[in-house]
């Protein structure tokens, strides 16, 4: 029996491989796991693949692809090895997460009320003011505990020499945590014996903490809290994810038509009558959550929902305008940031990014389109963007076109080789593939991270892209005492 | 639990039970089919009319269809889709309020909506009338599926009860207008008067209704073979332990809403409780004289009538919950599910997940 490993080819020249060491042996945290990945024959893999595709189905774990006719229901694709992250690593990340959600959080409270830091020329005003995520009509409205950014994962990478950097923050609605929770069911039950050899700290208390963090921020001083999940409906790629938590967490899963609003507080519409809710988990964007306020044509959100917001009535996590600071201009100033609020130099460095909006750097990015990745500001799940090595003159050019149109939208970063990982591939052969690392902080009286997080890899042969709307899968991924 | 779950559950049901019935509707006509010898008289008019008078609009039939037939009626019953009560409408719109709460129910109750939903998209007409029976057995066992899988792993808690109100109230409705749809059969009788056989095609009449509400052996084991208008009126409409019967379905969705509610016998809490008891009381003390005495036609229709205002009631107590601020067409929002609702759904797919 040839082990798996035996005919991985790493290529840790070209890339950095998160098991093999540049000398091709495994890394100290991955020993004992290629060791034992090392005695299963095909036959014990697919054995196992047949559990973890089982518990996936009886689960019901499946996301929506957009742009399909009648909603086609997918299962996310899983790896079955799973990523090892030792508890020094893990340390820097948690820290240097902490200290930019710490300042990303100072910086939301700044220019919703004083808005120092622009007065201070540290970001140039008009990149603030001008975001299409900006809410002006909220300078002055302070959220409870002064906290913005409940629920945020970064998405953190790694490139050639192995450093941990975080490629964007999302400050909205970040999904996939309820991925990160059945990946490790599913893995227990596949491989218990190598969790055995492994001490993986656990990650389920993450629905705890979240109702914990979520109760946290009531406004009101009623004794238990009620809170609810606004989901915007079965249709949202989504919607798993919101039953899964609000199940979860033991809470109702709403829709904006369970909620009214009646003397500036919110109610839910049961069969026994209207029921107070002092805290809205919301997954639906600021847009829509209140046709009085924001679009008038909104079906998904409560008329008056944000006067009861205003009045202190009902907290929403994540607050209202937070997307401004995960603008992806704006992500290119966070070790500014960091440094204006905190007086420290940031932990976690960000990847080198250029701005259109800048003439000089203007120039750059069209002479190197070739070489760069080109995204749009507002843009996430891989849409709107441009991989430069991958695309074709043609490609280039209506790139360019618009980037000249509309400089304020776009960003440019070299071209990073993610550090890659072994995926079986195909369930019968290891290909090293590209990863990134999500983990998920909470923040109510304080930041709070779960050991771990969701780690998306490419399954596709080469592509650079772990979105799942693109073809990506994930990984479990462990965080390791040692 | 939440409004919009409770409704959700209820249509779900009732759709269900709505689908079961029409097959049984289309299978009046089949029975007697089999039971008459007389072909030809079969694809007249006058058999298929009252089918289209009890379960819709005959207005709204005519405009797609030039003339009742097998085949029209079959069509227009089964497979249109502009027709709400049609089965693969009712299917349809079940299947779209599971889905809008399919957190809410057991995976394996979706598995068996949806199932028979994407059977029907593959029944083609030509099928249906090949072999009409297997086609409705297939619908009334996958209906029967869906409500003993329920039966078996759904807790019982107040979503269990709005399960079974829809299904009864939905049943009810449909025994009445099956039974109905007798009183429209006049043809039979016409240039028959006095026939000898004439009473035997009443008889016959009867025993197609019976069977269609898989009642036959039912009955026989309460009356033998005393198949007399009388006996099968009695056993369709006031036979307290016949689960098809209307007195049957009244008095288990009457139950369910007692325990949602509080209210018992002598002592109701809302006006859903007050109505559904006194129709019960009203049939308990009903006698087969009675109906004829008012009429039967309007004694059914003032059944159909009074489940209606039932009906009413428990949307206005459990689902539409508002305060009077709402504008009507908030109200309109919440109203059962019917199909893709356009603009919600494109939404909701647009929202953002980082």
């Amino acid at each position: 029996m040839i082990s798996l490993f035996e005919r991985y080819d790493a290529s840790a020249d070209r890339f950095f491989d998160e098991v093999l060491s540049a000398e091709m042996k495994p890394r100290d945290h991955y020993v004992k796991m290629v060791h034992r990945f090392g005695q299963f024959s095909l036959e014990d893999i697919r054995t196992r693949r047949q559990i973890v595709n089982v518990f996936f189905r009886n689960q019901g774990i499946t996301f929506t692809v957009y742009g399909v006719e009648d909603g086609i229901e997918r299962i996310f694709p899983f790896d079955l090895i799973p990523r090892i992250i030792p508890a020094n690593e893990w340390h820097c990340i948690e820290q240097g997460l902490i200290q930019r959600i710490t300042a990303l959080n100072e910086f939301l409270t700044d220019i919703y009320s004083d808005q120092k830091i622009l007065k201070d020329r540290v970001v140039p005003a008009e990149l603030v003011l001008g975001s299409k995520h900006f809410r002006r009509e909220f300078v002055g409205v302070r959220p409870p505990l002064g906290v913005y950014i409940h629920v945020t994962g970064s998405d953190i990478i790694r490139g050639l020499d192995g450093r941990y950097m975080v490629l964007e923050d999302n400050l909205r609605t970040p999904s996939g945590v309820s991925y990160m929770l059945q990946n490790r069911q599913a893995l227990k039950r596949a491989f218990p014996v190598l969790f055995d050899r492994y001490k993986v700290r656990p990650i389920d208390n993450y629905p705890q903490e979240l109702l914990r963090t979520l109760q946290e921020i009531s406004p009101t001083s009623r004794p238990e809290p009620n809170v609810v999940v606004l989901t915007p409906g079965i249709y949202n790629s989504a919607y798993f994810e919101h039953s899964f938590l609000a199940r979860q967490m033991g809470v109702e899963l709403c829709e904006g038509r369970d909620l009214v609003i009646n003397n500036n507080k919110v109610y839910t519409r049961t069969t026994r009558g209207l029921q107070r809710v002092d805290v809205i988990y919301r997954r639906v964007d600021d847009d829509f959550l209140d046709p009085l306020v924001f679009r008038p044509d909104s079906k998904l959100g409560v008329a008056g929902l944000i006067n009861a917001y205003r009045k202190g009535n009902v907290a929403l996590a994540n607050a209202i305008g937070t997307g401004v600071a995960d603008d992806k201009v704006i992500y290119s100033f966070v070790p500014k940031i960091i440094r204006y609020y905190l007086g420290e130099d940031p932990l976690l460095e960000n990847v080198e990014t250029w701005l259109p909006s800048n003439p000089k750097e203007m120039k750059y990015i069209l002479e190197n389109l070739d070489r760069l990745v080109v995204k749009a500001a507002n843009e996430s799940g891989g849409y709107g963007m441009l991989v430069g090595p991958e695309s074709t003159e043609e490609e280039r050019e209506r790139f360019a076109e618009k980037i000249v149109a509309n400089p304020r939208n776009y960003i440019a970063q070299p071209t990073i080789s993610l550090s890659r990982h072994p995926s079986l591939f195909n369930d019968n052969e290891l290909v090293g593939c590209h990863i990134d690392l999500r983990p998920y902080v909470l923040f109510g009286k304080s930041p709070v991270i779960v050991p771990g997080g969701l780690t998306r890899v490419a399954l596709k042969r080469g592509s650079l892209v772990v979105n799942s709307s693109q073809g990506g899968g994930s990984k479990d991924t462990w965080v390791i005492d040692e | 639990m939440l409004s919009r779950v409770a409704e959700s559950l209820f249509w779900m049901s009732r759709y269900v039970e709505r689908a079961e019935n029409t097959a049984r509707f289309l299978e009046v006509n089949l029975n007697l089919l089999l039971d008459l010898n007389d072909i030809t008289a079969i694809d007249h008019p006058n058999y298929w009319n009252p089918l289209i008078r009890v379960t819709g609009d005959p207005a709204s039939f005519m405009e797609r269809y030039p003339e009742f037939n097998a085949h029209t009626v079959t069509d227009y019953l089964v497979f249109n889709r502009q027709n709400s009560n049609s089965i693969n409408a009712s299917i349809g719109m079940a299947r779209e309020n599971a889905r809008s709460i399919i957190d809410s129910i057991s995976s394996e109750m979706w598995e068996q909506i949806n199932n028979l939903y994407h059977f029907l998209q593959t029944v083609t007409p030509q099928q249906v009338h090949n072999d009409p029976f297997s086609f409705y057995r297939e619908i009334k066992n996958a209906s029967h599926l869906f409500q003993g899988i329920t039966d078996n792993i759904f807790s019982r808690t107040e979503g269990w009860e709005f399960i079974q109100i829809g299904k009864y109230l939905e049943r009810a409705d449909n025994t009445a207008r099956l039974i109905d749809v007798k009183y429209h059969m006049l043809l039979p009788r016409e240039g028959r008067e006095h026939d000898p056989v004439h009473d035997s095609f009443d008889t016959i009449q009867w025993m197609a209704v019976l069977k269609s509400c898989s009642a036959l052996e039912a009955f026989r084991k309460v009356y033998l073979s005393k198949i007399d208008p009388e006996n099968i009126l009695w056993f369709l409409v006031l036979d307290r332990t016949f689960p098809r019967s209307i007195a049957f379905s009244i008095y288990a969705a009457q139950e369910a809403l007692w325990r949602i509610s509080g209210s018992s016998r002598h002592r109701y809490a809302n006006n859903a409780d007050r109505l559904i008891g006194k129709m019960e009381a009203e049939l308990i003390y009903t006698t087969v004289e009675d109906m004829y005495n008012k009429g039967l036609h309007s004694f059914l229709e003032e059944i159909e009538q009074g489940l209606n205002r039932i009906g009413e009631q428990i949307h206005l107590l459990y689902f539409a919950y508002h305060t009077p601020k709402i504008e009507p067409n908030d109200i309109h929002e919440a109203l059962p599910f019917t199909g893709l609702a356009g603009g919600r759904a494109n939404w909701s797919q647009s929202q953002q997940q980082q």
